[in-house]
């Protein structure tokens, strides 16, 4: 039997190697980017204090729309968890079930992963916008006092002694997206419900995409 | 040289039209009042000079301790400072870059801040309750004031 030409002077292994090596060049480009959004990924939005959306803008459909869903999880019932990466937050119902919401996720929401407790909850929160958002936009107030039109929505669920906080939106466009600011939001009428389901105490857990 | 009844009426129309189009200009549009001519405002512009602490509200009970919190904001002041005309240094609503300002004076002694020109116009903003310690401000445009609210500026030390 005649022994195969393992050289590469044969032109079907020369051809193998170079759609191996091309793949080899393309493949990081190819894989989804893990681990915190970057700059790249973020919705260029700047918050727009006052602004009110109306009924329809702030209507979710589809998968970021309020739901029960499945889902497994070692956390007890009546915990929250939150999945950056996937942009959904999830409070935790028996059977495998889970009340899902759609979010959007602010710099801050990347910035950290583990476990802690909602330590108070505000109606009508205040703002403040981060220094970086002041020095673009330095016609702004440095405080807002909470209503509808703040950029902090609502609601807000502070976490543990952080500076970390669920909240609401006056930009319904962002759920689903990563944004500047802020940490975890979610619409108007979602941060309504998801406050009076929760009570001070809670326990949440925030789970980051893996980094390679 | 002969007119017809149905060109003198269509004349007497085409001119009602045109006396009450002047007048619908005359009442103002939908950004706002009417610009009033300027008057010598009723503050000096030094008044406003310096650091301060910038809060807003929208409703009068939160006035209180949205003061107190102007107060804590002098860690990231706002500065005004005088213009090279004698104005002030300032932004208009949502516009990144400073311009120069002037204070104007409108009817009933009312105080405005704007660019040059008519009291009232709709990027100005109306100056109330200026102190040593203090002013604020609203925006004449409705939708700039709706958004803003009342603007309180608290000196820093």
């Amino acid at each position: 039997m005649r022994r195969p030409n393992l050289t590469l002077q044969n032109p079907i292994l020369r051809r193998l190697l170079l759609v191996v090596g091309a793949c080899l060049v393309a493949l990081p480009a190819a894989t989804p980017t893990l681990g915190a959004a970057t700059a790249q990924d973020e919705m260029q939005i700047d918050d727009q204090p006052g602004y009110v959306p109306n009924e329809a803008e702030e209507h979710l459909e589809g998968p970021l729309e309020r739901q029960v869903v499945f889902f497994r999880t070692n956390e007890p019932p009546g915990s929250i968890v939150v999945h950056t990466n996937e942009r959904f937050l999830y409070l935790v119902m028996e059977n495998n079930r889970a009340m899902r919401y759609g979010i959007g996720v602010g710099r801050d929401g990347f910035q950290w992963a583990g476990q802690h407790k909602i330590s108070r909850k505000q109606e009508w929160p205040d703002w403040r916008p981060p220094a970086e958002m002041i020095e673009r936009q330095p016609y702004l107030p440095r405080f807002m006092a909470g209503r509808p039109g703040n950029p902090m929505g609502a609601r807000a669920l502070y976490i543990g002694q952080t500076v970390y906080r669920i909240h609401g939106t006056n930009q319904p466009q962002t759920i689903g997206h990563a944004v500047s600011s802020g940490c975890f939001r979610l619409v108007n009428g979602d941060i309504i419900d998801l406050y009076e389901r929760v009570p001070v105490g809670t326990r949440i857990v925030v789970k980051q995409a893996p980094s390679l | 040289m002969f007119r017809s009844k149905s060109a003198d009426r269509m004349a007497a129309a085409a001119a009602l039209f045109c006396a009450l189009s002047l007048l619908a200009a005359c009442a103002g549009g939908p950004d706002g009042p009417t610009p009033i001519v300027s008057a010598p405002a009723s503050i000096g512009p030094d008044a406003l000079v310096g650091r301060w602490g910038l809060a807003a509200y929208h409703r009068d009970s939160d006035r209180p301790r949205t003061e107190a919190e102007a107060k804590r904001q002098c860690n990231n002041p706002y500065n005004i400072t005088r213009g090279p005309n004698g104005g002030l240094i300032m932004h208009l609503a949502d516009v990144a870059e400073p311009q120069e300002l002037v204070l104007k004076g409108g009817p009933g002694g009312a105080n405005f801040l704007g660019l040059p020109g008519a009291a009232g116009a709709p990027e100005d903003r109306e100056v109330f309750a200026v102190s040593e310690k203090s002013f604020s401000v609203k925006w004449v445009n409705p939708d700039n004031a709706n958004r803003y609210g009342m603007m309180i500026y608290v000196r820093c030390a």
